[in-house]
């Protein structure tokens, strides 16, 4: 009995080890095709590379790079990038007011007091999306403001800086995104629901940490006081006070205005200053223009500077305008309105849910943007000059502050394009000559330095067109003055004088007509109006404005703000109008219209009254809320708008899987798509790589077997290529004539590059040299690390300033955001780096991006958003491009032909790749309607196999796809958009026609096949011993 | 003959409870706005099913005088419960990785709550299923 016991006993104990070692080996199993399907963000994690390039030939592969670093070393490219970094806030920070306090004197520099616990804990970069990436023990640490002050010789007081390290603990801000805590230690920005919470410490709460504190300003009394507000991705802004946490009761109207804890703190300095002597000189750290006219106003303060966003070395940038070391030469790329919830834009920007809503089919809310074309100056400076002219009923009460007559004064601190110098710059319009037949609009201005000190001008080209009874009768708007170009001295000393030359491009001062013939024999089409084209010069649009309204004849007397300057404009006028010139593209496509079903009345007719300058008051934005989507809207809006048939013409036609012993990497920088070895070479591709590689696209563009189209590493942006550290995906073996190889233990290998200054500080400079250099520097930088395509432009408009993501967009201005954007892909690309302007096109907010219906005119999305991009098309030649989550009025933003075929590649000619964005949703990722509309890759990633792509994608086998002509014709079309990219890319450095890549196990595939065999084995012996066991019992 | 209920009874009941719990979990996060679209993944419901099923056959069975080649029951159990959880938390990694970096909100970070209370109840269920092996369900009585 006893020895039946025992065995009984013995065959538990191995019937539990064979099922623990069982368990272990089924896991061990399983995970084979889970590591397979996350390869290349496991291989991101832990630094391994799951495959090797192999050279069959024997080529010379030392000239095989086609694309050559400007460094020798980590060591000058990532000092490079330090030095930038410096010179774009030196030329991107905004000076906006200054008595004379700036700049600073050698002494002065000693004795400053800093304020705010901003300036110990400043907002350098998004809290998620263009997130500063801190760099220490490199060649190029990054540094925040104190540092920065400390390097440049500041002697800052101590005292203060204790002070608020003391109160550390207030500035923390915790999110929990489920056990991956991010602790951020300085103002963040609202999670989409939530409301802006002020942390400056109130005057109590220093007193109580220091009861003497302002003691140390006695001495100490150049005061600089930090305000700051946060930016991020997936973060939002509400307008008023639905906007700011209620429960501080801090008097603070709007989560972008001013605290009484703000407030208390510059009056303490102010205080201060009054008593002791010094200087008070405010720093705003921002992104999303602040509600600061109470700063304007006070006359106590000496001196302001907008400073944006950092990145990693700007402060030194920051320093150096402090000091004098550079003289300012910003201009602000957003109009700093008195209240910004009182915008025609901010009536629609919040959460407005359909009523029938449905969130199976991402169908949630809708932003109607009633404001037409009127977003930032083209609604502050038009209203204006309406104002000043007598037109629309501009004065009306609607939309003004104080609830009285609408006037300038009370609704502007600061005009788009503002910005001061240490000294003082004289601009004379020598000529300006437009040149309808080729387009352009040619003006030369010379630029004296009429001051003491050397420094850097802007010259900044306004058009104000015609806005005529014909604009009226067919709904057309014109804004009073619009950036037409820019352009930038280089620094001028005292007495200096340099002609500036700004050939602008003409299409950008043509209206869209949606009721105009055009070539195409439809409707819709880029017209010029009859009358007469002011030209003008400005710091500013709103100087740009006085100075037109004064060439009409205008003067204070009729309500203009300040008189302008005639002198600085120059006029042209049309006969008749032009619905000719602009009737095809630069590629000879014949323009139409393309988002009619972007207007929600298409869809709802007479449900929107989109803002008319013909009718200010009456016209002005509702809130368009409580939306049911129609039928109609509800077939469109679930997504599936494609059905595959065998009826779509002949699929046997459609070549696939041909041996025509071609590799991508013959097309090695072959840039005319229509090669007709392109064409072989993608009748090579099979049918599965087609669907699996368009369906998986995420991370990295993988590699592809039957052309041997190697993997290409994509990165975030764009404050730098930020994803992934210089050393990760570096070379390290020099014997294969790399001449960007590292060594393994290189000092920067573990620097990452998301360091700049963010979008709106680069387009501050108002400098498209610099944006072009930070091309060009990422072009080096991807050379050293191999990461070839980044998601790094974002070119989508700052239409409100409570969309929290506009640190990652240039301005508010469709002109300055498409110049600055297009130099930064054209610097990129002569590196071979593929820099992608996203999000193409209307991602306006981060409220329900996943789904959102953006309702507007087609006139607004072409004159604005699109307006945008256009030029980094165009004129840079992107070679890829990123899309939205949102919806582009009811069709996804990946399934909407008009945008992405007929505009993107018809009108502007784009032939690169274009990945979705980071849409997971099988259901909204639309694939098949994707891919029909030229979309190369989805973000999603999985296994290398028909299995596990099926599995997400239900309908996407090569049975079903297989019969449908018009499928496996986009299938092809985006495989060949997708290498022609590549083939222009440096992704195809170190490649030749021989050259391909093998697989190599990784450390982690050893460990789990190791796994495998010896959990197998154990199993096996389990089992072995079990049965003995059991033999016995049965003995 | 009379049979004395043994700590497996209790670890087995334990297991069943754990594996149930996420089954309704892995239900009712197919079920949520944002991971509705995945559908239900037969792998893993039918991983847990079964598991479920053999762990109710198990005890049954244990109740009585167990036959021995009951024993394979526990082993499947617990390899089951391996592979359906590997599985549920795989089809559900991209759409954690997303909400908690690109769409994080209310609604979705509420949708997720489903899935990490099932993926966690899956791993507890399978760890103790484990831990059940190791035990009879019940042993002749002295």
């Amino acid at each position: 009995m006893k020895a039946t016991k025992n065995n009984r006993s013995t065959m538990r104990r191995w019937r539990g080890v064979t099922t623990l070692t069982a368990s272990i080996l089924a896991l061990a199993v399983a995970a084979g095709p889970i590591v397979n399907s996350f390869r290349t963000d496991i291989d991101k994690f832990l630094g391994t590379s799951s495959t090797k390039l192999v050279h069959d030939g024997d080529e010379d592969i030392s000239e095989v790079y086609t694309y050559t670093s400007d460094y020798e070393s980590t060591t000058e490219l990532v000092k490079a990038i330090e030095d930038l970094g410096e010179r774009m806030n030196e030329e991107g920070s905004v000076l906006l007011k200054n008595n004379g306090a700036l700049p600073l004197t050698s002494d002065e520099t000693q004795k400053v007091s800093l304020l705010g616990f901003s300036s110990y804990y400043p907002v350098m970069g998004g809290d998620m999306g263009s997130s500063l990436t801190p760099n220490v023990g490199t060649d190029a640490d990054t540094v925040d403001f104190v540092q920065a002050l400390s390097a440049k010789g500041f002697k800052i007081n101590s005292n203060l800086q204790d002070l608020y390290k003391a109160l550390e603990p207030q500035f923390t801000t915790e999110i929990d995104n489920w056990g991956n805590k991010s602790i951020f230690i300085r103002i963040t920005a609202p999670a989409i629901g939530n409301t802006f919470s002020s942390k400056e410490p109130s005057q109590a709460v220093m007193d109580e940490a220091d009861a003497g504190w302002k003691d140390n300003l006695k001495e100490d009394n150049v005061i600089i006081v930090t305000l700051a507000r946060a930016a991020g991705e997936n973060r939002t802004y509400l307008p008023g006070t639905d906007g700011v946490d209620a429960s501080q009761n801090l008097n603070q109207t709007d989560p972008l205005g001013l605290s009484d804890d703000e407030r208390d703190l510059v009056a303490a300095a102010i205080e201060s200053k009054n008593a002791n002597g010094g200087k008070v000189i405010v720093l705003l750290n921002n992104a999303s223009a602040m509600e600061i006219d109470e700063l304007k106003n006070n006359d106590g303060i000496d001196a302001m500077l907008q400073i944006g966003l950092p990145g990693g070395y700007g402060f030194y940038g920051v320093a150096d305008i402090l000091s004098g070391e550079a003289n300012p030469s910003g201009h602000l790329t957003d109009t700093y309105a008195v209240v910004n919830k009182n915008a025609p834009s901010a009536q629609n920007f919040g959460d407005f849910p359909y009523t029938n809503a449905d969130p199976a089919y991402s169908i949630n809310s809708v932003q109607v943007e009633a404001e037409n074309i009127y977003i930032g100056y083209k609604y502050y400076e038009t209203r204006y000059m309406d104002c000043v002219l007598g037109e629309g009923n501009a004065s009306a009460a609607v939309g003004s502050t104080n609830g009285t007559e609408w006037s300038y004064d009370n609704e502007v601190s600061y005009s788009f394009g503002y910005g001061l110098s240490y000294t003082t710059f004289e601009q004379k319009l020598d000529s300006l000559d437009v040149d309808l037949e080729n387009k352009t609009v040619t003006a030369k201005v010379t630029v004296t330095n009429t001051g003491d000190v050397a420094g850097k001008d802007v010259v900044q080209l306004y058009v104000s067109t015609p806005y005529t009874s014909y604009d009226k009768e067919h709904g057309i708007e014109k804004a009073g003055v619009q950036l037409l170009d820019y352009g930038k001295t280089g620094v001028l000393e005292a007495g200096a004088s340099e002609t500036v030359t700004i050939e602008a491009d003409m299409q950008y001062m043509a209206s869209w007509d949606s009721s105009s013939d055009n070539a195409a024999g439809t409707k819709g089409c880029y017209i010029l109006d009859a009358g007469t084209y002011y030209f003008s010069l400005g710091n500013g649009a709103h100087e740009a404005a006085n100075n037109v309204l004064s060439a009409q004849g205008k003067s204070e007397s009729d309500g203009m703000t300040e008189a302008g300057n005639a002198a600085m404009t120059a006029t042209w006028s049309l006969e008749s109008l032009d619905n000719e010139s602009f009737a095809l593209t630069k590629n000879g496509t014949a323009v139409e219209n393309q988002l009619e079903d972007m207007d929600l009345n298409y869809w709802m007719p007479g449900t929107v009254t989109y803002m008319s300058r013909s009718d200010w008051a009456g016209t002005f934005p509702k809130t368009y809320e409580n939306l049911t989507a129609t039928d109609e809207m509800l077939a469109v809006l679930d997504n599936d708008n494609y059905e595959i048939s065998a009826d779509n013409g002949d699929a046997s036609a459609v070549t696939f899987g041909a041996d025509n012993g071609l590799t991508l990497a013959h097309l090695k920088g072959v840039d005319d798509i229509d090669n007709p070895d392109y064409a072989k070479l993608l009748d090579q591709i099979t049918l599965e790589e087609c669907l699996i590689r368009t369906g998986f696209g995420g991370t990295s563009t993988k590699a592809i077997d039957s052309i041997h189209s190697p993997e290409a590493v994509q990165n975030d942006g764009p404050n730098g290529i930020y994803s992934y550290p210089l050393g990760q995906y570096a070379n390290t073996d020099a014997s294969t004539g790399d001449p960007c190889a590292i060594d393994a233990n290189d000092k920067n290998a573990g620097y990452t590059a998301g360091v700049m200054g963010n979008e709106t500080v680069i387009a501050q400079t108002f400098n498209k040299d610099l944006a072009k250099e930070f091309g060009q520097i990422m072009g080096n930088y991807s050379l050293w690390a191999n990461l070839p395509i980044y998601w790094g432009c974002g070119t989508n408009l700052h239409r409100s300033p409570y969309n929290a993501r506009n640190h990652e967009y240039y301005s508010e201005d469709a002109v300055l955001t498409a110049y600055q954007g297009a130099s930064f892909v054209a610097g990129g690309l002569e590196y071979g780096l593929l820099i992608a302007p996203k999000h193409l096109a209307f991602n306006d907010t981060e409220i329900n991006r996943t789904g959102i219906s953006v309702f507007m005119t087609e006139q607004q999305a072409r004159e604005n958003e699109l307006r945008g991009t256009q030029a980094v098309i165009e004129d840079a030649g992107a070679l890829a491009v990123m899309t939205a989550y949102n919806r582009i009025g009811v069709y996804t933003d990946n399934s909407h032909t008009g945008l992405l075929i007929n505009i993107l590649r018809g009108e502007w000619g784009f032939k690169g790749l274009m990945s979705e964005d980071f849409i997971m949703d099988a259901n909204y990722v639309c694939l098949k309607e994707a891919v029909l509309n030229g979309v190369t890759m989805s973000c999603n990633t999985g296994d290398n196999t028909m299995a596990a792509i099926t599995e997400k994608y239900g309908y996407w086998t090569v049975e079903n796809v297989g019969k449908d002509a018009r499928l496996l014709t986009a299938l092809k079309q985006a495989m060949t958009y997708q290498a022609y990219a590549l083939a222009n890319s440096n992704a195809m450095d170190g490649y030749t026609p021989t050259s391909h890549l093998i697989t190599v196990n990784t450390w982690y595939d050893n460990l789990i096949l190791g796994l495998q065999i010896a959990f197998a084995l154990l199993t096996l012996l389990g089992i072995v011993m079990y049965a003995r066991s059991a033999k016995k019992e049965s003995k | 003959m009379k049979r004395k209920i043994c700590a497996g009874l209790y670890v087995n009941l334990v297991t069943i409870i754990a594996t149930v719990v996420g089954f309704i979990y892995y239900m009712i996060n197919c079920n949520t706005a944002y991971f509705a679209n995945l559908g239900v993944n037969p792998v893993v419901a039918g991983c847990i099913i079964a598991a479920v099923i053999l762990q109710i056959v198990l005890i049954v069975i244990g109740m009585k005088n167990q036959p021995m080649w009951a024993d394979i029951l526990p082993v499947a159990t617990s390899v089951l419960l391996m592979l359906g959880t590997i599985n549920f938390v795989s089809a559900r990694v991209n759409g954690i990785a997303a909400i908690i970096t690109f769409e994080n909100n209310a609604e979705n970070m509420a949708d997720l709550n489903s899935a990490i209370i099932g993926i966690t109840a899956c791993l507890i269920a399978t760890v103790i299923s484990i831990v059940a092996s190791f035990f009879d369900v019940t042993k002749e009585a002295a």
